[in-house]
């Protein structure tokens, strides 16, 4: 086993992979950017390396300063955890010219599922279903507007590097379709090098459902079943859950057995996600093969009871793998919130500033997977997730009032979050019956905005009593009515401006 | 003391008094009789009645933030003196996020129709579309291509077209 791990990450995937280091003990190696210095996963790693500018290129994606911090700091291994160079399938190959191993498949395989148009082909050959679209290698303006014309509308324009959204567009209707292919292809070089965009038809009722696999290097292949990951925003996930409402035993096995065939297909070895989309006939087609643990993995620790991480560090080791296939359950059923400091009520825009107060909510089975903290600051450098909630029940509708509950107790002061917006999503009367697709926010919560209900009374009298406690001079008038003619003379609730 | 917070574009104007062990705390011209504690910094168990409201009160920058049965109010402090007009203006030509500027499609003098796209904004590896809010002309630029942009400025100015 290995004696020391460097995490290549910041926040609460950082987090998450040194908590598995240090049960198995391992000692960790943290880095971070000039902004992430007093970040969480840096107090709680042995060691940590300061990477300087915070630029994402400088410090997280800087594949030198990151294998030289290894070398120096005597790691063996480099865990990447998600984002930033978990699918760079340089970085991968970096680490194994400088003797590091790199926890995860090898550079190759990466490369070849980073490429979404030959990965759709390697799986269309191995007998994997996949979706309609333009894969060509004709990257032009003038070519791609003509071919999306052809394959018709509602259409996705891609980024053939991307992953998370970023470099993905959705076209209604042909005069946003020039504008929207410029727009995606930006975005794809400034994220990932790589302006290449593919363009595939938007089906019709689609759930994006994705198996967890789990493979060794001498060959062992498992799937740890699916988790269904419809509720999404921005072509990002919000909510996730496993076993899917739509699953059954039949389809389970038959994607499992898909899934198991295309990690196969590539050779693949560690932890990785097959993406399906699912239609409403629950015809299924390969999506994407992401070569890295998902953000939404804890759903499946919680009803497998595998520590997927813990697998992760144990296959680049070489070891064997000690589950078979039939060794693996499903038990009760699991949902995940990813908590991100954004405002859903005005276009889902990032909130950025310090955190006043943190405080999760505590309880059985209630995991809080998290990378912030009292006192942090949230920058506008790195993507804004700021947590994951994640809770299990016995079934659906048990682990939906968990969730409800645990959020309703989740205090984050100091920058707005999704959360209200993430308790009304699980309220709603489709997501409780299961009925949900990708397009499940923009049907049912297009233009969402938290009704101006004023402040509550309960809040009115915590805010007086606060003030009480922690009296301000410039907040207090000492007379109530210094000047005869002010407006402030008005008791109770009042309008400026009309 | 008497306490004036603003939420929504509204004032609510609150007194709060301690009397022994207890605050009378008046809004709305009732008053409210109650006992509070913090047990820890900023959280509060307050007994109303045969009630008890829990709340958690944060100070921000420029306001204070109160959490309460899983929703949070941010309420500003009111100046004093003088009366706060909130002007509605038409069409924000505001950046709605502080970002890198990555593309500026107009010019100074450059005519521009509803719905043209102005500026490029990244943040977060996301880009924002700044769009003309109605025909026009554009009077001035604010910012070139690779410009650090914070949440608020005025990216382009654009003087309305006559109807």
């Amino acid at each position: 086993m290995f004696k020391k791990i460097l995490i290549a990450n910041r926040g609460e995937i950082a987090i998450r992979v040194i908590h598995a280091c240090k049960e198995m003990g391992i000692e960790t190696v943290a880095v971070y950017s000039k902004v992430d210095e007093k970040a969480p996963h840096v107090n709680l790693a042995d060691e940590s390396v300061n990477l300087g500018d915070p630029t994402p290129s400088e410090s997280y994606l800087n594949i030198g300063k990151i294998i030289e911090a290894a070398e120096k700091k005597g790691a063996e291994a480099i865990h990447p955890g998600y984002g930033f160079l978990a699918e760079n399938p340089d970085f991968a190959q970096a680490c194994r010219d400088s003797g590091l191993k790199f926890i995860g498949p090898d550079a190759r395989v990466i490369a070849l599922m980073g490429d979404k148009i030959k990965a759709k082909k390697t799986m269309e050959k191995a007998g994997v279903p996949i979706i309609p679209g333009y894969h060509g290698l004709k990257q032009d303006t003038k070519i791609l507007v003509k071919e999306g014309k052809k394959i018709g509308f509602p259409l996705l324009v891609k980024a053939v590097a991307g992953g998370g959204g970023k470099g993905m567009k959705i076209v209604h209707s042909e005069e946003n379709l020039e504008e929207s292919i410029e727009s995606a292809k930006r975005e794809a070089k400034s994220s990932f090098g790589n302006d290449m965009v593919f363009l595939e038809r938007y089906l019709d009722k689609p759930r994006h459902i994705e198996f967890q696999i789990l493979a060794d290097e001498h060959g062992n292949i498992i799937h740890l079943f699916e988790r269904e990951c419809s509720i999404q925003r921005r072509h990002q996930k919000i909510i996730e859950e496993t076993p899917s409402p739509v699953m059954t035993k039949d389809l389970r096995k038959e994607m499992g057995e898909a899934a198991v065939k295309a990690a196969e297909a590539v050779g693949y070895t560690n932890a990785g996600t097959i993406e399906f989309m699912v239609d409403g006939n629950l015809n299924y087609y390969f999506m994407e093969m992401n070569t890295r643990l998902q953000v939404e993995h804890p759903i499946t620790e919680m009803t497998t009871g595998v520590d997927i991480v813990k697998r992760q560090i144990k296959i680049a080791a070489g070891k064997e793998l000690d589950l078979t296939q039939k060794d693996v359950h499903q038990r009760g059923h699991a949902l995940e919130c990813r908590i991100y400091a954004e405002d859903p009520a005005h276009g889902f825009l990032p909130s950025v500033g310090v955190l006043e107060k943190v405080e999760m909510p505590l309880g059985p089975n209630i995991r809080n997977d998290a990378g912030i903290e009292t006192g942090l600051e949230i920058t506008p450098y790195y993507d804004p997730m700021l947590a994951k909630l994640i809770v299990g029940g016995e079934n659906r509708e048990e682990s939906i009032n968990k969730m409800i509950w645990a959020l309703s107790r989740y205090v984050i002061l100091g920058v707005t979050t999704n959360i209200p917006f993430l308790k009304r999503v699980l309220k709603h009367e489709a997501f409780r019956r299961g009925n949900i697709t990708t397009h499940f926010i923009d049907t049912y919560f297009k233009d969402w905005g938290e009704q101006q209900k004023g402040l509550p009374l309960d809040a009115i009298i915590g805010l007086a009593i606060y003030n009480a406690l922690h009296p301000k001079r410039e907040e207090v008038v000492r007379y109530k009515e210094p000047d005869p003619h002010s407006p402030w003379k008005h008791t109770g609730r009042w309008r400026i401006g009309v | 003391m008497f306490i004036n917070y603003e939420y929504e574009n509204h004032v609510y104007n609150v007194e709060v008094e301690r009397k022994e062990d207890k605050y009378l705390v008046t809004y709305d011209n009732t008053t409210y009789t109650v006992e509070a504690e913090e047990v820890k910094p900023g959280q509060l168990k307050i007994k109303l009645g045969d009630r008890y409201i829990k709340c958690v009160v944060a100070e921000g920058k420029n306001g204070k933030f109160v959490f309460i049965d899983g929703d949070v109010f941010k309420v500003k402090p009111v100046p004093l003196t003088g009366r706060k007009r909130m002007e509605k203006k038409e069409g924000n030509l505001s950046s709605p996020i502080s970002g890198k500027v990555v593309r500026v499609n107009v010019k100074k003098g450059d005519a521009v129709k509803k719905g043209d796209v102005l500026m490029v904004i990244e943040a977060m590896k996301m880009e924002y579309l700044i769009k003309a809010p109605y025909d026009g002309m554009v009077k001035k630029v604010n910012f070139k291509e690779k410009d650090q942009i914070e949440l608020g400025e005025i990216t382009v100015e654009i003087e309305k077209k006559e109807e």
